[in-house]
């Protein structure tokens, strides 16, 4: 076996840990003596800690030691938390991230020792100490000293009966004059991968000593057919208690338990093989002789990790009911359910066309019934496929941390909807807009704290993160209470570029001057700082939030602030989509996009600017000739058109076709990356008689 | 692969569709070679480069079509019943059909015997041999580049 079949796990855990470590970091800034932060602080470092020693990222677990180290300090009330600590301990996350981001790049940490992070820890640890250098042992000393007392408390034993064969190894060893020890240990209930913790004990252990006589059999460790304990001889030069401080380094293991075999006892057993319990019992308890004293001596150490981890059961027990898959695996399948979609309606053509089977009663209602299933498939699959935006939200807060300290400005964060799910490529992709959008409001929206004094509002700026479902889109709206967008300066900035002229400037409403943020290389920042003001800021969002067939809009008001609104489709694979004919050539519309369908008799056409609108309930809608667009052979001209109204956000167009085939569920499928310079076309999907629709992205007629 | 290599571990050689394009005969390199398909029908795209015909239906998957013939600056295709479209997938960017006029053997070039041509802007890196015909080989990446000859 080898290491590295865990490496996942490790990198997954590893960003839960580092996960909760910011988060109550966060919390710690806030509330600098809450102690069940500062133990579940300390916790997560501990078992990061033991998982990298365990995969024998040296540098890694030298960091988190040290953290784990000032952390100590805290909870024995030695130092308190202040924001130059904070800081510190953030630098550490950040560190830690990049080891991570190393070993997930190439299955190592990485040579970065961040000697300046590791001193500046110890260097706090001195100044808490005093210049008492005596003192530092203290340090290490609580860290060995809970565990230990755990032993104590605990009514675990050694379980391990040993075969003939096994006790001859005994001897063997003793022969050789190394110690023999039998050890079991007890995994956490909660444990997910109990092979996987198994192996790590083994490891760790295995550097100690030989291991022999497992209980249960290795294979069936492996296959993970054990309960919560698993027992195994040991044979080694070191001392017990170091044997099982290294198999408690493991995560998510609750107690290791251990003796000494004496030759005697090897040779007992073999005589009487039945009473082996009584023998084994009675040294266990020898084993857990010497922890009382350290109990006593931290009483206070030794009841926090027990706190803790009752207060982790009940939030670990919501992940157990899940499995993790492979994303290809997911897509693969998806793809199987889209070619059984496919299949679908063919058949469905089959039965609705006149002739053949397809006018045969009890063939339709097959046909009705497998549409039946097909569709309750493909929403069940695209379900297993949605993740929570929580995964990318969640680092936000820390970055508005640090965004507020270095922009000198006072804000919070306020998120709701978390838990809002969307399908995984959204998800994995979302997250650099939403982080445009919120330094967005942090830089630009927000005031400093004087202006806001002065305007009298609170002086903490707010910045609002909500995600909520509506129909088929997911929406999330990012904003603030800061300064709003002066529309008028946009304008103005525009016209000094040369983007628009001082005419076009003078007639544009409100909105179609906020629009010009979109532009791109336009960037409202009186001043470029490292935040935001580049120039590449909001185009950037646009085009990756359009790219995943999304849309984003703004509502600012001058001084009382701007919301970006965030329109993401739930799915991207398959759609609904309405079927149009352009002469001979067959289209596709998403119907999310369409409001109407209308027949315009070609007299009603007007002209504004020379451009052909339509005037329809009130409202004047310019009309796109598809066929034009299409490059398609022009035709003599009908007497009315048929116009498919299509809008994105309030802007509408109307899309003049030939003829409309359908409604149809629709499988996206790329073009591929050889064509380029084709925005017009998303995509295209195969229909039920084997022929290709292009798919129209409405937007981008706009 | 590893198969391939066995047999080549003594003389480098490689195995080649020979396909006439116009009055010349091209060989692809058969690693490269998804599948042959016989033509069918081809989806226009608007406002793609000028060499792609469209898109085909291949099994369930939509594969872009494009015209050597076009890209290389020679007269349009003219599809006859021996036209086939060559499938060729790459690693990084998926599959692409190629028209071609015929398909017309498989050959086993000896790689020591190919005359080895090196000029910029070429569809071509080889000139093989089989018999006294004369087989201009193909490099796939230059013709699933962007670039067209004038």
């Amino acid at each position: 076996m080898d290491v590295s079949q865990y490496l996942e796990i490790f990198i997954d855990e590893s960003s839960e840990h580092l996960q909760s470590l910011s988060d109550c970091i966060m919390t710690l800034e806030k509330e600098p003596d809450n102690k069940d932060t500062i133990n579940e602080v300390f916790r997560a470092a501990h078992s990061l800690k033991g998982m990298a020693g365990t995969m024998g990222f040296k540098r890694m677990q030298h960091l988190t030691h040290d953290m784990e180290n000032v952390f100590q300090e805290v909870r024995s009330d030695k130092i308190s938390v202040d924001s130059a600590m904070i800081d510190l301990l953030f630098k550490c996350l950040d560190a830690l991230d990049q080891y991570l981001e190393n070993v997930k790049s190439s299955s190592d940490e990485g040579t970065e020792d961040n000697e300046m992070i590791i001193k500046e820890l110890n260097d706090f640890i001195a100044k808490a100490n005093g210049a008492d250098v005596s003192s530092a042992p203290v340090v290490e000393a609580p860290v060995v000293a809970a565990p230990a007392a755990k032993v104590a408390e605990s009514t675990n034993e050694v379980k391990l009966q040993l075969s003939d064969a096994d006790k001859d190894e005994v001897a063997a060893a003793k022969e050789e004059g190394k110690h023999v020890y039998a050890i079991t240990v007890y995994v956490n209930q909660e444990c997910l991968l109990k092979a996987a913790r198994a192996f790590l004990v083994f490891r760790a252990v295995e550097g100690l000593g030989q291991i022999f006589a497992n209980h249960p059999s290795f294979q069936d460790i492996e296959d993970e057919k054990f309960d919560l304990d698993f027992s195994f001889c040991v044979a080694s030069n070191e001392s017990l208690d170091a044997i099982i401080a290294a198999a408690k380094d493991v995560s998510e293991i609750d107690d290791v338990v251990g003796k000494e075999l004496t030759e005697k006892e090897a040779e007992v057993k073999v005589e009487t093989p039945v009473p082996v319990a009584a023998p084994v019992e009675a040294p266990a308890q020898t084993a857990s002789a010497p922890a009382p004293a350290a109990k006593a001596s931290t009483p206070a150490q030794a009841a926090a990790p027990a706190q803790n981890q009752k207060k982790q059961t009940p939030a670990k027990s919501a992940t157990n009911r899940t499995i993790r898959v492979d994303i290809e695996k997911l897509d693969n399948l998806m793809n199987q359910v889209s070619e059984l979609l496919i299949a679908k309606n063919s058949l469905v053509s089959v039965s609705s066309s006149e002739n053949g089977i397809g006018g045969n009663q009890v063939f339709r209602e097959n046909v009705e019934s497998l549409e039946r299933i097909t569709t309750n498939l493909h929403e069940s699959v695209m379900k297993v496929r949605m993740v929570p935006i929580e995964s990318v939200v969640n680092k936000f807060p820390r970055m508005i941390r640090d965004l507020a300290r270095s922009l000198n400005k006072k804000m919070e964060l306020y998120m709701t909807g978390e838990d809002t799910e969307l399908d995984r490529t959204v998800v994995d992709q979302i997250g650099d807009p939403l982080q445009h959008l919120l330094r967005n409001s942090a830089d630009h929206g927000l005031e400093s704290a004087e202006v806001r004094r002065e305007r009298g509002k609170p002086e903490t700026g707010t910045i609002f993160l909500n995600a909520y479902q509506e129909g088929n889109n997911v929406i999330i709206q990012v904003g603030d209470d800061g300064n709003g967008i002066d529309v008028e300066a946009v304008k103005a900035k525009a016209v000094e570029r040369g983007v628009i002229t001082q005419d076009q400037a003078d007639v544009m409403t409100q909105k179609e001057a906020v629009n010009l943020l979109f532009m791109p290389s336009f960037s409202m920042a009186k001043q470029i700082t490292d935040i935001s003001g580049r120039g590449v800021g909001l185009d950037v969002v646009k085009s990756n939030i359009e790219a995943l067939g999304g849309d984003v809009e703004v509502k600012t008001k001058l001084g009382e602030g701007s919301t970006f609104t965030v329109r993401l489709p739930l799915t991207l694979a398959i759609i609904q989509a309405l079927l149009v004919k352009v002469r001979e050539e067959l289209y596709a519309i998403a119907l999310g996009s369409i409001t109407s369908i209308e027949d315009i008799p070609v007299k009603d056409i007007k002209y504004v600017e020379a451009k052909e609108v339509i005037h329809l309930r009130d409202t004047v809608i310019p009309l796109v000739r598809l066929d034009r667009v299409l490059d398609v052979e022009p035709q003599e001209e009908p007497e009315s058109l048929t116009v498919v109204i299509v809008k994105k956000g309030d802007q509408q167009a109307g899309l003049v076709v030939d003829d409309l085939i359908g409604q149809q569920e629709i499988v996206i499928k790329s073009l591929g990356k050889y064509m380029t310079g084709n925005k017009l076309i998303s995509g295209a999907t195969i229909l039920g008689d084997g022929e290709v629709a292009l798919i129209i992205d409405a937007n981008t007629l706009m | 692969m590893a198969d391939v290599r066995l047999e080549t571990d003594l003389v480098e050689t490689k195995q080649y569709i020979v396909v006439q394009i116009g009055n010349e005969k091209y060989g692809i390199d058969i690693n490269f070679i998804d599948n042959i398909v016989r033509m069918s029908k081809i989806t226009r795209v608007p406002k793609v480069q000028s060499y792609f015909k469209g898109v085909m239906n291949l099994r369930g998957e939509i594969v872009p079509v494009m015209s050597i013939r076009k890209k290389m600056g020679l007269p349009d295709d003219v599809i006859t019943d021996a036209s086939r479209i060559i499938i060729i997938k790459l690693e990084e960017k998926g599959s692409i059909g190629i028209i071609v006029d015929e398909v017309r053997e498989v050959i086993t070039l000896n790689m020591a015997e190919v005359e080895k041509t090196t000029a910029k802007d070429s569809f071509i890196n080889g000139i093989g041999k089989n018999g006294d015909e004369l087989i201009s080989l193909f490099e796939i990446n230059a013709i699933v580049e962007e670039k067209e000859m004038n």
